[in-house]
């Protein structure tokens, strides 16, 4: 009956989001492009959807065997208000990939939140914040309350050109996370700093650990400008893996060039987490990663190269699953993957106001134990040395577009004009 | 046999009005002193499964298995109990269990009657009972699971208290779901009944350990939990555990507990608790040995501990007539420890920065092993009975190794 009660409740909040999506875009005088451009003349409401229809062959995909799947992926709904005089903003994405993703989807190399080479559904409220941006001389400000991301790394994966996820999500990004973070911008330079919730979400409809909330802080700086944004970063999170605490800290670092413009777009990220207790480290994670994309004519190629190193964790009886938490503190190896990865992707002819593209990605993965003796060998478990995935499918959009994702008020963007300028919705990836 | 456990309590007694030497080991012929080597007499081999917890019933040894080992493109998952005959220094294979559903078997122990064996399942948590009638042919006799277990049971202690027998049992935490441990009466086994269950550590309740109507728990962060079960004359029963004391454990992690009594004087003084640090199975491993005086049990604290750089501990057994602990070590192999007598004084040098016996600087350390093999070890278990060692092997199998020599 419960269960019965949450469909039917899930059903009425899809279809309510979907109504508001459609309405908000009927609203909005720049309904299909990417943003409310002024908000002087009163409140702006921009919403969309988008989702992803997605085949992906894995092979093999484990123990030497091919495994080919389907999928709605990234379903999602979002929504900005944006008030009069644009001092406050909202910011609203519902993801629905518990209900369409909830086996994971396949991604040899990712893991995280009790998925292993599948990457795991996010939740359902996704991202609800509110920031409000103020002026104070020649610096901007803004401060940013809700849950969304923490600034910390670089962009989510869900709003850079590849569809299938870096292998170095969970070192890179901090995400989903209930929080308060301020801003402050000076000419090209900003810095964000943010307290949040360290416990990372335990299924599709989990929400923060809301007594956790100021156990976990992180700061970014970012110099940008003429497309060009460089940023380090820092994190201390509050045992992740275990929600109620007792667990291992991370302390993470980010260091990372992007570029954007006319079309072309760059993306060079160094990563570190540390996992330990006080100063001691028990283990350490590095991720090195470079993608871009190029516009060429109506057709987007993009090419990236990853080598990320990631813990292994008893598995259960579905071998893409781990206990989540684990029962005790250690791990039983350290897997380095090297990835490269190429896709194609261009628009399709788009109906009424959907718009549609198609793509094809395809990838090949190396995965290399790091510790002797070791548990997981990834030679034994995958049945070959080199594993390939290949990818296709069209993705299909409705009013805003998929926006950057990972950044807030006057960190969205270095447009100066007025405290509402910022929110940068360009990236649209095809 | 009672007036030479006599004569020896007054031996122990004398020596130790007399033995002003700090609790390190002094003249004192009742405390082994002199260091010797564990060595392999014998090795079971178990190349298909990872090997884990192990339990000795006569001439009949049962190990568990754990988590999923890939061999010749085989995967193996931790669902088999591996039957042996250890009648001779080799233990032979005779024959195996298996478990429908397990990914990893979490405990294993026989009845002290030797009538029944009991085995701890993860991640679908539940116990199993077998009929020991012929021990190398185990009878199922059920199955037991709730939605408290269900999680994972961790680790299973079957202990009587009173009349009855009991399953202690630590079950996983999973999503939201806390962990929890959870007290079973299965006097009938054919019929467990849950008489306690209660959310308790942080983030884990790991081990227990019951004896004399106390229940001692290991809380990781916590540190641990002393609890009346009907021995500590609070009024605490198993179905309404009276908490005792606590104590915190230096670095926390509290991940097995063991309350020495001595055989011989039958001071009951220490209770050994291991630390499980992060460790990388099966190369690394971290965690010291922490003693704990629990003379007072309403103000338990830590007196000493045991540290072997490089390694951590897991599993406890002990020799209490001897008054030697053994201690799996993982990577480290098997330590062990000379416990009688008083280990929580100790001279300004024996002690740590923090005020603690260092039992290594105390030369308690009398033994490690296996010595002179040719390949490493992941030693994830020890039991110590009818005089003999054995210790479970994560990457070798079952090893029975030599014990300290007659005196």
């Amino acid at each position: 009956m419960q269960r019965l009660v949450f469909r039917v409740h899930f059903r009425v909040i899809a279809i309510a989001a979907m109504f508001i999506a459609a309405r908000a875009q009927s609203q909005d005088p720049h309904a299909g492009h990417d943003m409310p451009a002024d908000s002087a003349h009163g409140p702006v409401v921009a919403a969309g959807a988008n989702g992803i229809l997605l085949g992906t062959i894995a092979s093999p995909g484990v123990n030497n065997r091919t495994l080919a799947e389907g999928y709605l992926t990234q379903p999602m709904v979002m929504a900005m208000l944006t008030s009069r005089g644009g001092h406050f903003v909202a910011d609203l994405t519902l993801n629905f990939e518990g209900t369409s993703l909830k086996r994971g989807e396949l991604n040899a190399g990712v893991h995280g939140e009790g998925y292993i080479d599948r990457r795991h559904p996010h939740t359902l409220v996704h991202e609800l914040v509110g920031t409000g941006l103020f002026a104070a001389g020649p610096a901007r400000l803004s401060i940013t309350a809700g849950k969304g991301f923490v600034p910390f790394g670089t962009d989510d994966p869900m709003s850079r050109p590849f569809v299938k996820y870096p292998v170095n999500h969970h070192l890179a990004q901090l995400l989903e996370r209930a929080l308060i973070s301020g801003a402050v911008a000076s000419g090209p330079l900003l810095l964000e700093a943010a307290l949040f919730n360290g416990d990372e979400p335990q299924d599709p409809y989990d929400l923060p650990n809301y007594d956790r909330i100021g156990d976990s802080w992180s700061a970014r700086l970012t110099a940008r400008g003429k497309g060009l944004e460089v940023q380090g970063s820092y994190a201390k999170v509050e045992s992740p893996e275990h929600a109620s605490g007792g667990g291992l800290d991370d302390r993470k670092l980010s260091a990372s060039a992007r570029y954007e413009s006319n079309g072309r777009y760059a993306l060079a990220e160094w990563a570190r987490t540390e996992e330990g207790e006080g100063s001691a480290t028990s283990f350490t994670f590095r991720s090195l990663l470079a993608e871009g994309s190029v516009d060429i004519g109506r057709v987007t190629v993009a090419v990236r190269g990853e080598r990320s190193e990631r813990p292994e964790h008893e598995r259960g009886l579905n071998p893409f699953r781990t206990p989540q938490p684990h029962a005790d503190l250690s791990i039983i190896g350290r897997t380095r993957w090297d990835i490269l990865s190429a896709s194609i992707a261009a628009p399709l002819p788009s109906y009424r106001k959907l718009r549609f593209s198609s793509f094809v990605e395809v990838s090949t993965q190396k995965p290399t134990s790091l510790t002797n003796p070791s548990v997981f060998i990834p030679e034994d478990f995958y049945g070959a040395s080199r594993l390939w995935s290949f990818s296709f499918g069209a993705r299909v959009g409705v009013g805003m577009k998929h926006k950057r994702m990972g950044r807030y008020g006057v960190a969205v963007s270095n447009k100066m004009e007025a405290p509402m300028a910022g929110m940068d919705m360009h990236h649209d990836m095809r | 046999m009672k007036s030479a456990r006599l004569l020896l309590a007054l031996a122990v007694t004398a020596i130790g009005c007399s033995n002003d030497d700090g609790g390190g080991v002094g003249p004192d012929p009742l405390v082994i002193s002199t260091p010797f080597d564990l060595t392999s007499m014998g090795r079971g081999p178990v190349p298909d499964r990872f090997t884990a917890e192990l339990w000795v019933n006569g001439s009949t040894a049962y190990t568990t298995t754990w988590g999923t080992r890939t061999v010749n493109d085989v995967q193996a998952r931790g669902n088999a109990v591996k039957i042996w005959d250890v009648s001779s220094a080799t233990p032979v294979l005779v024959d195996s269990l298996i478990i429908e559903g397990a990914t990893t078997l979490g405990d294993i122990q026989a009845t002290a009657d030797g009538k029944y064996l009991i085995v701890a399942t993860e991640s679908a948590g539940s116990i199993v009972i077998y009929d020991l009638q012929n021990p190398r042919r185990p009878a199922l006799v059920t199955r037991f699971s709730n939605s408290d277990i269900d999680k994972g049971v961790h680790t299973a202690e079957v202990q009587p208290v009173g009349n009855k027998l009991y399953a202690f049992l630590c079950i996983d935490p999973r999503g939201s779901d806390k962990a929890r441990l959870v007290i079973v009466d299965i006097t009938d086994p054919s019929a467990p009944a849950m008489v306690f269950s209660q959310i308790m550590g942080t983030p884990f309740v790991h081990d227990v350990f019951v004896r004399d109507g106390i229940l001692m728990t290991a809380l990781w962060n916590d540190g641990i939990a002393i609890f009346d079960i009907g021995g500590g004359g609070r009024g605490g029963s198993v179905a309404n555990p009276v908490q005792m004391g606590t104590a915190p454990i230096v670095g926390g992690k509290a991940h097995n507990i063991f309350w020495f009594r001595d055989q011989v004087t039958g001071i009951k003084r220490f209770a050994f608790v291991g630390e499980e640090g992060p460790g990388s199975i099966p190369s690394s491993s971290v965690g010291d040995v922490h003693v704990i005086d629990v003379t007072d049990m309403t103000n338990p604290r830590e007196v000493a501990f045991y540290n072997v750089p490089g390694a951590g501990v897991h599993n406890f057994s002990a020799d209490e007539e001897r008054g030697i602990l053994y201690a799996a070590y993982y990577n480290g192999g098997v330590r062990a420890l000379s416990i009688r007598g008083d280990l929580g004084t100790c001279t300004a040098d024996q002690k740590s920065s923090d005020g603690r016996c260092d039992l290594r600087k105390m030369n308690r350390e009398l033994a490690k092993g296996p010595v002179g093999l040719s390949f490493p070890v992941y030693v994830w278990g020890v039991h110590f009975t009818d005089g003999k060692l054995y210790a479970s092997d994560m990457l070798n199998g079952l090893f029975r190794l030599s014990t300290v020599p007659a005196f």
